[in-house]
């Protein structure tokens, strides 16, 4: 499925690895704003 | 405006669209005018996408849907960077792998030519007429709140972009988005510094946040499973994700961003790029107008933010009732700085019970200013039932007229139309794309010369630009144009979404049931709408849904042996 890492940055290993960020990085971002906005509150 | 903001907006504008056309000079065949010769670098990709999703109304309506209705906006974009995961996994190999300059082409290869045409034909009818009300919905703000003539406005914002989108093709357009996204992000960054810094002494950034906090504006996540909430956490990862599934997997004007990826890994970097900033993007536009939101808290807010509607409301036999409801506002709005003010000393001394009682009245002032907002606008719309009574979109830009210094105006009005060129170009672009890939070569000229389809493409992107204008002067004598529009987008972006479903996960089906399943399809759904059996923006979930079971169903039996 994502077997060619070609174009990658030299800091990341594989698309997988790429897309696992992406995807992580939006949990944290929910995660994030949770804690933000009860703070807030 | 001021001599100094036209200076920086003329010279703003020029500067960019001078340098798209420098950068993009000997653009020879068809594959460099209207793919860049598939060279550009990942974040060429990715700004280029990103501006062409950002239009105008994006950095118009946006700060004021964080005035009126807080964060909760931001839940909209949270299926984003999970579309551009799938897409980079699924869509950017295959339309990569077969060198296409649009997705269409992709069906012909999967299908045949009808699906092809029939597709390309649909996106072209409501990418026209919606890409004339991207000229018309910012320039009719503008024009109403700097007095400008609506029609030269229009062909001002639509008439720029033709001059870079003609001469330079592609890479004028990917070169003036890099140069768009700079100036947006810098000038809506400094608009953002200056409100905090024009709060009162001793009110900061933190203090701001926790009196928006208590006006009910950070409410960033809503956890509940509400079908009838439009943003909550679960509508913007699930419905998000399916619109922008189709947006950018089907429609030509993002399709063609990404195809100028030097290499597949160089569109991917780019759309995974988009995924990884839009949130926080949106995140900071939101919290622009959440800050100027509490700005207002401190100093006084207009009943209307749209102040030509207010005049003529003065001037009218509503004018007693007008200055009834003026007088409710500003009583209001003392009690409201009051309690901002008590709120600010319970904060700086820890005082939870005065933050409690100081929040109480702020969200009730807040809740009895809405209701004379709602008053307000009942008798504009008495006064004039063609008004445009949908104030979200003037507040950021009064705001910026009233309070922001001389300079920084120039350069905010330059957002708004760099942003708006961003989108329009990309859309000119797809819409020249379409018609000479799909309808002129593939149909009337099969076997012209790369000089020929170059030459087809400026005049179909002259064309294209001439159409759109021609629906943005339309649509100013048309009101509910903009919604008819809005409808007819809907009727046909199902339908689409659908077919690229069937072709890209459905391999069992071919192109005659698939063809049959898109008509039928589009006469239900527009049955649907004539009846009016759901709201609009459900269509495009049936239109999907539709295509690929009836596709099914007509392969297995209909088209069983073929």
């Amino acid at each position: 499925m994502t077997e060619n890492n070609t174009g990658l940055p030299s800091f990341i290993r594989s698309w997988n690895q790429l897309y696992a960020i992406v995807m992580g990085s939006l949990a944290v971002e929910i995660i994030l704003f949770y804690l933000l906005m009860r703070w807030l509150s | 405006m001021s001599i100094v903001d036209w200076s920086v907006l003329v010279l703003t504008l020029t500067g960019i669209v001078a340098y798209g056309i420098v950068r993009s000079r000997g653009s020879r065949s068809m594959d460099d005018y209207l793919l860049a010769g598939q060279s550009l670098p990942w974040y060429h990709v990715g700004l280029s996408v990103m501006a062409t999703q950002a239009s105008a109304i994006t950095f118009l309506s946006a700060p004021g849907q964080g005035f009126t209705d807080g964060m909760r906006f931001v839940q909209f974009y949270f299926g984003l960077p999970l579309a551009m995961v799938v897409l980079s996994i699924t869509f950017v190999p295959i339309f990569h792998r077969l060198k296409i300059f649009t997705a269409y082409e992709f069906l012909e290869d999967r299908f045949d030519t009808r699906v092809r045409t029939l597709t390309a034909g649909l996106f072209l009818l409501q990418r026209g007429l919606s890409t004339g009300l991207s000229i018309y919905a910012p320039a009719i703000i503008l024009s109403t709140i700097l007095g400008w003539n609506i029609y030269w406005t229009n062909l001002l914002m639509g008439g720029i972009v033709l001059l870079y989108t003609v001469t330079g093709g592609t890479k004028a357009i990917s070169y003036t988005h890099l140069q768009q996204m700079a100036v947006v992000t810098f000038a809506m960054g400094l608009a953002g510094y200056l409100t905090v810094k024009m709060l009162p002494e001793g009110v900061g950034f933190v203090d701001a946040l926790h009196v928006a906090g208590e006006a009910g504006r950070m409410n960033l996540i809503d956890l509940k499973f509400d079908p009838e909430s439009r943003y909550n956490l679960w509508s913007g990862l699930i419905g998000g994700f399916f619109l922008q599934l189709s947006y950018f997997g089907t429609d030509q004007s993002q399709v063609g961003r990404y195809l100028t990826g030097q290499s597949i890994g160089q569109s991917r970097l780019g759309l995974l790029m988009n995924g990884l900033l839009k949130v926080p993007m949106q995140f900071l536009i939101l919290l622009v107008g959440v800050l100027v939101f509490v700005f207002y808290q401190f100093n006084p807010a207009p009943t209307f933010f749209n102040k030509q509607e207010t005049e003529s409301l003065k001037n009218s036999r509503y004018a007693s009732q007008y200055q009834l409801a003026e007088i409710k506002h500003q009583n209001l709005t003392t009690q409201r700085q009051r309690a901002v003010l008590d709120m600010q000393a319970a904060l700086q001394t820890d005082d939870e019970a005065g933050q409690t009682a100081a929040g109480t009245i702020l969200r009730e002032t807040d809740e009895a200013l809405k209701v004379v907002k709602t008053d307000v606008t009942k008798l504009i719309r008495q006064n004039n039932p063609a008004a445009d009574t949908n104030d979200v979109n003037y507040i950021f830009l009064r705001f910026v007229l009233d309070y922001l210094p001389h300079g920084l105006i120039g350069l905010l009005i330059a957002v708004i139309f760099s942003a708006s060129m961003g989108s329009i170009a990309s859309a000119y672009n797809s819409l020249a794309s379409t018609t000479v890939v799909d309808v002129y070569k593939r149909l009337i000229n099969k076997a012209g010369s790369d000089a020929d389809y170059l030459n087809a493409s400026r005049w179909a992107t002259i064309g294209w630009g001439i159409f759109c204008i021609a629906v943005a002067q339309f649509a100013n004598q048309l009101g509910s144009m903009i919604e008819a529009v809005n409808i007819l987008g809907s009727l046909f972006y199902g339908v689409i979404l659908g077919v690229f479903v069937v072709a890209f996960y459905v391999k069992s089906i071919g192109g005659r049931a698939t063809f049959w399943a898109a008509i039928i399809s589009e006469v239900l759904v527009v049955i649907s709408w004539i009846l009016n059996l759901t709201a609009f923006l459900w269509l495009n979930a049936i239109g999907c849904l539709l295509v690929v079971s009836i596709a099914w169903v007509l392969q297995r039996t209909v088209f069983r042996d073929r």
